[in-house]
């Protein structure tokens, strides 16, 4: 038997006239690694901040960890970790200051938080650069601090809102091995949407998101299976009948 | 409780890291007294009462608490531009935490300066309000920076960008100082503008001040003008109310979605 970390039903949201969820219906098991892969203005952030009670639904509801996401806004966010799709970074205050003060928001007791700390940033390469201005840091390195910070309460749902858009190839590339090495972590359901189909590749299983509804959802060989050819992006092409690249453009 | 010391250390940690603005907060009452003291003291028909420089006093002290205080209320808008506010969001925290939090950090340092400067002041003018008056003087200093910092907080949940900044110099900090009593004794201007007097909380912080640093000259006109117990009742009422406003205004969608975030493109 395993637990449900993510059971939406029927979840959406409108903005005015705009319909950017329709109603989405999903369930994601518990250390799952799921993948949420839509081109740009698919709704993937107005799902993750839905999931996170960033967002009211307009339709629908979602439970998270347990807890509904309206009626239990507060237990919801004690149990989960979120690194936005743009780094909320302090970029005044040094890398361990940036820890230190969400370890407070979090409600960590300093004897908790000191090391834990001093653990994150040795599992994300940061040791040496820990009291150095956020500013002074790389772009991948101040989105693996966005992701330490993230992990710091040891949250059950890490939700990652394309955490390795913009960054330069190389960056990409060893960013995207510390994301991998969270799938051993003991439980931890990652929530992981991309754009990119070599990132929705590795995962658990896959949603395909387009113009705020599913357009498909299973393991990526099922997809393939199912669509009857070779790559993720051909199964986007295949369900949405226009490809996954060309609104990516902007 | 934690999470309210850590936004509070943080306000302190960046105000350290900025030395200009450490620097700049603490000059600008002196810079104020030399010039508006040696400006004004020739045409203030208060002379032979009160010397126009000990006059200025308490609201030079008000005016460090309400651009420590308010200011400080209003990096919240950097907050917001830079994402760190969606982070704060994002915690298990309420939004009424939250804004209690930054509005104590913004009366925290707006005090904290005015304290430093009406220590150099009052010795540097020789006034000397005992110790009753100075109890009631660091009161007004607290209860004002609530209020301004409460105010402060308001104005930046309100505001899309920091682009909006001259607009609050002019239409409020200005207003806001002019209409204070801290530069000339307000009871002579027209209805109109007394009446905004009454709204203006600096107003209601400047007099208490008067109050605890002017108690010699009660007597003369140029002290305290209002009841010390409505000063305070109305200091409160107004921290209390921006609290309340401020956290309602931090917890609408707009607080976290893209468009407060990225101006229309
Ligand atoms: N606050 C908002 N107000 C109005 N419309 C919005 C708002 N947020 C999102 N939208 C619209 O909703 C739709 C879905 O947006 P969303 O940000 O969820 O997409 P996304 O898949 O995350 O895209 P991207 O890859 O660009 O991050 C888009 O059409 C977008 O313009
Ligand atoms: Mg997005």
């Amino acid at each position: 038997m395993t637990a449900t970390a993510i059971d939406a039903r029927g979840l959406g949201k409108d903005f005015g006239a705009i319909r950017a969820l329709g109603g989405l219906d999903l369930e994601v098991r518990q250390a799952e690694f799921f993948g949420l892969l839509g081109p740009n203005g698919a709704g993937k952030t107005t799902t993750v901040h839905l999931l996170a009670t960033l967002l009211r639904p307009t339709r629908g509801t979602a439970r998270v960890a347990g807890y509904d996401v309206v009626r239990e806004d507060l237990e919801t966010r004690r149990r989960i970790g979120l690194v936005f799709q743009e780094t909320t970074l302090d970029r005044d205050l040094t890398v361990e200051q940036n820890l230190s003060f969400a370890a407070r928001l979090w409600n960590l007791p300093g004897r908790v938080a000191g090391p834990r700390i001093d653990e994150l940033l040795v599992q994300f390469g940061l040791r040496e650069r820990r009291r150095d201005p956020v500013r002074a840091l790389s772009g991948g390195m101040r989105r693996a601090l966005d992701i330490a910070r993230g992990l710091l309460h040891e949250p059950r749902v890490l939700f990652l809102d394309e955490p390795t858009a913009g960054l330069d190839p190389r960056s990409r590339r060893s960013l995207w091995e510390l994301i991998q090495r969270l799938r051993s972590a003991s439980g931890l359901t990652v929530f992981l949407t991309t754009h990119y189909v070599e990132e929705a590749e590795p995962c658990d299983r896959v949603a395909v998101l387009d113009r705020g509804s599913l357009a498909a959802l299973g393991t990526p060989a099922e997809l393939k299976r199912a669509a009857g050819v070779s790559s993720l992006e051909a199964v986007f092409l295949a369900r949405t009948g226009h490809p996954l690249a060309a609104s990516s453009a902007a | 409780m934690r999470a309210i010391a850590g936004i509070v250390v943080r306000e302190l940690l960046r105000f350290l890291r900025q030395r200009g603005r450490l620097v700049s907060s603490l000059a600008r009452p002196f810079v104020w007294l030399v010039f508006a003291g040696a400006g004004f003291a020739t045409v203030f028909s208060g002379a032979g009462a009160i010397d126009y420089r000990r006059y200025l006093a308490p609201g030079l002290l008000g005016m460090v608490v309400m651009f420590g205080s308010l200011l400080a209320a209003l990096s919240t808008v950097t907050d917001r531009e830079a994402g760190v506010l969606r982070m704060m969001l994002v915690a298990p925290i309420r939004r009424s935490t939250l804004a209690l939090g930054k509005t104590l950090g913004a009366t925290l340092l707006g005090t904290t300066q005015a304290v430093v400067v009406g220590a150099l002041l009052l010795s540097l003018l020789r006034l000397w309000p005992g110790p009753a008056g100075l109890l009631l003087g660091c009161a007004a200093i607290v209860l004002s920076g609530l209020a301004l910092g409460a105010l402060g907080l308001v104005l930046a949940a309100t505001m899309r960008s920091i682009e909006n900044f001259a607009g609050v110099m002019n239409f409020v900090v200005f207003p806001m100082l002019f209409l204070s009593g801290a530069l000339y004794p307000v009871r002579r201007l027209g209805p109109w503008l007394r009446a905004l007097v009454h709204v203006n909380p600096l107003a209601y912080g400047v007099d208490l001040l008067k109050h605890a640093l002017l108690g010699e000259w009660a007597g003369t006109g140029y002290g305290g003008e209002m009841p010390v117990a409505l000063d305070v009742a109305v200091l409160a009422a107004f921290a209390a109310a921006g609290l309340a406003i401020a956290a309602a205004l931090l917890g609408r969608e707009g607080g976290v979605t893209r468009t407060a975030f990225r101006s229309p493109a």
